[in-house]
């Protein structure tokens, strides 16, 4: 059927079975992918589920811990970029690796082959059709720094085919685009497939997927879920394959419960069958259940035999309100743009989102760590806009933070140390002169044991703990300040499942005390089981807020994808 | 027409060379300082790496009675010192602020030991054919061309390296390489350029260059060697590199400005005009830090300096 | 102290050891390369140093200055600010105390006119930390140029001022007035060392107990080893780098004036002992570690005292002992590297990878984020 198609019977690039480890993370589990010449070939998946890092290795910036990669037919070891880009493989990554302060002459030359002496009048003039081909109206001569994002992609583009790529790799090429330039993106890399190129678009945007790929392979958890090839992706149904793709990636049916018979549909041309493996997570988990039920419930109850913690209904009384947010990223990008948002007393309040698109900000923004460009934070009625963290954390602000080893600890420093950082200057770890070492001691020994936390002792740098465990004390860390609204980055992140049961417990208990919890989470299964209302982010807004009954993970996920709104959705 | 008894024209004229006399060792340095803060390497191990080629530089002149072998002495001394910087802070990854005060260091204490091991407590001068070369025509420039154009060699050699520096830097695949390398080493080993092999080689011409600028102080210019006798020169001439922004031209018109401003110092003392000295001396440091204030948030820093690199890694 | 003795609590002593044993190894190389007998050398070195009372109580003065510079070190490199300009401050600071000091003496008692000259030892090395410091804050200047340029307006400002406004106009050298032997600071009883080592003792327990027991030292520890959790936690960020950078310069001064009141009487031009070197080195031997400081304060005084006596019998130049300064530092980056490779965080920060992270925009002139935090690559104490 490939050769009906009108390509060469042969991938251009096999990997197989390829594994990738950093220190616990397993972010590549025996994870296959071929290439096709001549073929858009979309890698989807959500955060974290091994895409990025499967680039990598192709690209030659990591080397796998085992595996094989082919290119034509041949093995290869691909140890550094330049390897790759000999091989005709070349990379655009999300963080474009154009130095600013360089013409895009000068970038393009960089890493060339060549005399000492730079003569960079012939490839001028190949660079300047290039840039006209591709719609850029610039001199070769313009620094890097002068272009927009958009135009920067194109360069980077440009940079891989004149060294001779074949091969082209794209992480998240439209995240930086608007739409108008996603759509010319688009177009740019039909033409490049239809030149003979092997695109690979790495996203987790499945519209943009659907509509340019020739061929979808979808990691979850690292590893292969799902492979749709030609046959499946041209043909007329496209409901069903998008749905088919969000049950892959998200659904609470994921790949790991397909079974043979459910391949029978997927086409042929598939080299090798996909690798149908249950994650760890779900291997663990015990996934008989009736499907309606949520599984975090299911879980707990199968665990401990009694029902997890009980819900009590959130109130009508906001406690705290955003109105018309706005505000800038670390880049000085846009982050959030006129958002607003009542918080209500007792409601655990899920925010659903892909990375990037605010929720981050969202979090500093109400912990009193990022200022608003404009708009008010009310908590109970007064204006606490931009009084910053101590100020937020003394009225009963908490943020744990999703970086919990860069931000949210101090690796050199003690256990109890890290559990004082927040209110060190109050009682009762000081009487704001003198610090209270015991009462220090003591409250991380009572955290410690409260949240079973796993440490030789509160003396422990807090950097030798386990994720999990540095995890829970920072949980505990907020708790113990008995915080009026708490904010949650991805708390479960990485976590085994009982730590999982017991933050997502201990966040609910908090809301049913007649607080506010902020979750943002990736984990959609999870989101769903805990929240009350759950608001969706896209591109710095909510796009979408409902109540706990009306989300389900295809609901949501379609609209973290930046799919339309339902006509049902609250507003927000 | 006279000043302080001298006459005019042969004040100007020793205040202008005592002054590019001045600037021509930190001229060197800088520029080898340039291309290392250029690929990420802030180097504060400058100013032993300075008082090493100095001193090697001295005793490899007093020993041939050549400049030539005091000169390559120097170069090699710093080239050595520049070395293990890299394989600290390239290598290892050791902090470059650590590793670079303990290279100035080691270097003060080195060539004090080894002058007073070497020489005794004598303090001898080289008697070497290093004569001043009168550039036929331009020397005989009024006022000017006494100071500029009837110099040693190594001062011609110092003035001639700024354009060579700055072709290499702007023009040559190893100066792009550098630059990318300083600026964005990510994205400088994603288009295949080896940022080790980069930075060593970085180091290696900084080392070289403060080298050849303390061979400049030993042999061409007083002709002896002085326990500590750098007195700062290369901690000024790194922070010269940063207002001159890492372009050979403007290190060079700041090292000059530099060493003016120095040799008004000791001019007008000469003359006995009653102006402390220590006023004006001081007045370039404080000339250093206004021009880094100045220019704080207006130029770019080599955004990698001081940050090391692993692929992969933060 | 509370903290549990771990068996890891001494082990980045053993670095610093295995640094000094290496650069004493490689400095007797190098005294056997001159032709010198390394063993007879060192021999020498700990006979005279340690085995002499005239030894041992030279180490015990040129002890103090270094004890309260580098303890002042300490605080600004845990905080994470380089402070290079403790030469510059020591100067200026020592100024302040021999004029302060030279114009009450006698007029008022003893102890009263050491007091306010080291008060005002310590508002010099203040002042001169103050440029830099407030360089940093309101234009993000980094530090390391501003301090190392600072030493070098020290050293004019201070010959300046010794040669005119505050010189001694009774005699011909460039020297302020001479506080004289009876009014400087008495001996500990018994001894022939001044009391300027208790007050050095006595400033490394300070710092200690601020950083032990001090909200203040507890926070500008944590921003010295991570400033985004310092944010996060809404710490005042700024205000404590300063304070860092003005109470390391004020202990600067405050050594300065030690010296002019215990030792010399007066301030004399080009008088500059540079103690910032060996500072450095102590600092980061003693792994930021305050009460390390005092033995490894010892070690350097008693290395410095032994090679001044050791010069003369065997010939060996005093400047032996800097160099072997250097060679310690450079064994220790070694040695911290190796300590660095064998850490349990050399592993978590393999985790924590991505190329997304491998590069920065470029940032504006010397900002912040232009060196690893201090602490981390000293590895400090917990």
């Amino acid at each position: 059927m490939a050769q009906a198609l009108g390509q060469p019977n042969s991938p251009v690039v096999e990997m197989r079975d390829i594994t990738k480890r950093f220190g616990p993370v397993l972010a590549n589990d025996r994870v296959s992918l071929d290439l096709w010449p001549g073929e858009i070939h979309a890698v989807l998946g959500e955060n974290g589920a091994g895409k990025t890092t499967l680039m990598n290795v192709l690209a030659g910036m990591y080397q796998p811990d085992s595996g094989t990669i082919r290119i034509a037919g041949e093995p290869v070891r691909l140890d550094s970029p330049a390897a790759a880009l000999r091989r005709g493989i070349g990379a655009v990554y999300q963080h474009f690796t154009l130095v600013p302060n360089l013409s895009i002459l000068e970038n393009v030359a960089l890493g060339a082959e060549g005399g000492f002496v730079l003569d960079l009048a012939p490839a001028e003039a190949k660079v300047a059709s290039m840039l006209a081909d591709f719609g850029l109206d610039v001199s070769p001569r313009t620094e890097i720094r002068h272009l927009a994002l958009g135009q920067r992609q194109r360069v980077e583009i440009i940079k891989v085919l004149l060294r001779g790529g074949r091969v082209l790799l794209l992480d998240e090429p439209t995240s930086v685009l608007t739409p108008g330039e996603v759509q010319s993106l688009l177009d740019l890399l039909r033409r490049l497939r239809d030149q003979g190129v092997a695109v690979v678009l790495i996203t987790h945007k499945l519209g943009e997927a659907l509509a340019v790929s020739d061929r979808v392979t979808i990691l979850r958890a690292g590893r292969n879920a799902g492979d749709l090839g030609p046959d499946v992706m041209s043909g007329a149904d496209r409901e069903s394959v998008r749905a088919r793709i969000i049950a892959q990636m998200f659904g609470s049916s994921p790949a790991a419960e397909t079974d043979d018979s459910s391949m029978d549909h997927l086409p042929s041309v598939i080299p090798t069958p996909p690798r149908v493996i249950p994650t760890k997570e779900e291997s663990r988990r015990p996934s008989r259940r009736r499907p309606e039920e949520p599984r975090f419930l299911a879980d707990a109850r199968h665990d401990r035999g009694a029902p997890a913690a009980a819900r009590d209904e959130p109130t009508s009384e906001t406690l705290l309100s955003l109105r018309n947010i706005s505000t800038l990223g670390d880049r000085g990008a846009p982050a959030l743009h006129d958002l607003s948002l009542d918080l209500l007393r007792g409601e655990v309040f899920g925010i659903a989102g892909v990375d990037g698109n605010g929720q981050k900000e969202l979090g500093e923004v109400i912990a009193g760590q990022r200022p608003v460009t404009s708009g008010r934070v009310l908590l109970e009625g007064a204006d606490i806009t931009n009084r910053g963290v101590a100020a937020a954390t003394r009225l009963g602000i908490g943020y744990v933070t999703d970086d919990r080893l860069h931000e949210g600890s101090v690796a050199e420093s003690s256990v109890a140390d890290n559990v004082a950082l927040k209110s060190i200057g109050r009682k009762p770890f000081s009487n704001g002169f003198w610090l209270n070492r015991r009462a220090m001691e003591q409250q991380a020994r009572r955290l410690i044991a409260e949240f079973d936390v796993k440490t030789p002792g509160p003396h422990t740098p807090i950097g030798m703990l386990s994720g999990g465990n540095i995890q829970k004390l920072l949980l505990a860390r907020e708790l113990a300040l008995e915080p009026k609204v708490l904010v949650c980055n991805k708390p479960t992140t990485g976590l085994d499942l009982r730590t999982t049961q017991f933050v997502i417990r201990s966040l609910r208990e908090q809301a049913n005390a007649g607080n506010v919890v902020v979750l943002i989470a990736s984990e959609l299964d999870e989101l769903i089981e805990i929240s009350d209302r759950i608001g969706v982010m896209y591109s710095g807004q909510l796009v979408a807020v409902m109540p706990r009954a009306e989300a389900d993970p295809e609901t949501l996920g379609h609209l973290m994808l930046g799919g339309a709104r339902r006509p049902r959705k609250a507003s927000a | 027409m006279t000043i302080g008894g001298i006459p005019l024209a042969g004040f100007l004229t020793a205040m202008l060379a005592a002054g590019l006399v001045a600037a021509a060792p930190l001229v060197l340095a800088a520029l080898g300082e340039a291309v290392g803060e250029r690929s990420g390497l802030l180097n504060l191990g400058i100013e032993g790496m300075m008082l090493s080629g100095a001193f090697f530089g001295f005793t490899a002149a007093y020993l041939t009675g050549s400049a030539v072998w005091g000169v390559l002495a120097g170069i090699a001394a710093g080239s050595l010192l520049g070395t293990l910087f890299a394989v600290l802070t390239v290598s290892l990854r050791v902090d470059q602020v650590l590793v670079g005060l303990a290279i100035t260091i080691f270097g003060a204490g080195l060539t004090a030991f080894l002058y007073r091991d070497v020489f005794g407590g004598q303090n001898p001068s080289l008697s070497l054919d290093t004569s001043r070369i009168a550039i036929p025509g331009l020397s005989q420039i009024p006022i000017i061309g006494d100071a500029m154009f009837n110099q040693s060699l190594l001062f011609y050699i110092a003035f001639a390296l700024v354009p060579v520096f700055a072709f290499v830097l702007a023009r040559t695949r190893f100066g792009l390489q550098v630059r990318a390398v300083g600026a964005y080493p990510f994205a400088a080993d994603a288009a295949g350029v080896n940022v080790t092999r980069i930075r060593y080689q970085a180091a290696l011409i900084a080392g070289a260059m403060a080298g050849v600028a303390g061979a400049f102080l030993s042999v061409a210019d007083l002709k002896i060697f002085q326990i500590g006798m750098t007195v700062g020169t290369g901690f000024i001439a790194l922070a010269l590199t940063m207002v001159g922004g890492w372009n050979p031209y403007r290190i060079l018109l700041a090292a000059i400005l530099f060493g003016l401003l120095r040799s008004l110092g000791n001019g007008l003392q000469i003359i006995g005009v009653n102006v402390r000295t220590e006023f004006i001396t001081m007045l370039p440091y404080i000339g250093i830090m206004v021009a880094l204030a100045l220019l704080a948030g207006k130029t770019s820093l080599p955004a990698a300096l001081g940050v090391p690199y692993a692929r992969g890694r933060r | 102290m509370t903290r549990a003795l771990s068996p890891s609590r001494f082990a980045p002593l053993l670095t610093s050891l295995a640094a000094i044993a290496a650069a004493l190894v490689l400095g007797g190389i190098f005294l056997a390369l001159r032709g010198k007998d390394p063993l007879a050398a060192y021999g020498v070195l700990v006979s005279r140093g340690l085995g002499t009372s005239y030894g041992i109580t030279e180490t015990l003065i040129r002890m103090a200055p270094l004890l309260i510079v580098s303890a002042g070190l300490l605080v600004s490199l845990r905080s994470g600010v380089w402070n290079i300009g403790i030469d510059g401050q020591l100067l200026v600071g020592a100024l302040l105390a021999g004029v302060a000091g030279a114009a009450i003496a006698g007029q008022v008692p003893n102890p009263v006119m050491w007091l306010i000259a080291a008060l005002a030892g310590m508002a010099g090395g203040l002042l001169w930390a103050l440029v830099p410091g407030i360089l940093r804050v309101r234009w993000g200047l980094n530090e390391i140029i501003t301090t190392l340029m600072m030493n070098y307006v020290a050293l004019n400002v201070t010959s300046w001022l010794v040669k005119g406004p505050v010189k001694d106009p009774d005699v011909v050298p460039p020297q302020t007035r001479l506080i004289s032997r009876e009014m400087r600071l008495p001996d500990v009883a018994g001894t022939g060392v001044h009391v300027g080592l208790l007050v050095g003792l006595v400033v490394v327990v300070l710092v200690t107990i601020l950083f032990r027991h001090t909200v203040i030292g507890f926070m500008l520890d944590v921003v010295g080893r991570n400033r985004q959790a310092a944010i996060h936690a809404g710490m005042p960020v700024n205000r404590l780098t300063l304070v860092a950078l003005l109470a390391s310069g004020a202990m600067a001064g405050l050594a300065g004036a030690n010296d002019i009141l215990g030792v010399k009487g007066l301030f004399q031009g080009n008088w500059n002992p540079g103690y910032g070197f060996a500072a450095f080195a102590l600092v980061y031997l003693a792994r930021l570690n305050s009460l390390w400081l005092i033995p490894f304060a010892y070690f350097l005084s008693f290395l410095v005292i032994g090679g001044e006596m050791m010069a003369r019998p065997l010939g060996i130049p005093t400047y032996f002992v800097e160099m072997l300064e250097g060679l310690m530092l450079l064994c220790f980056a070694v040695a911290a590297w190796v300590e660095r490779m064998r850490s349990p965080y050399a592993r978590a920060e393999e985790v924590e990878t991505g190329p997304a992270n491998a590069g920065e925009p470029p940032g504006p002139l010397i900002s912040e984020p232009l060196l690893e935090p201090v602490a981390r690559v000293a590895g400090g104490p917990s």
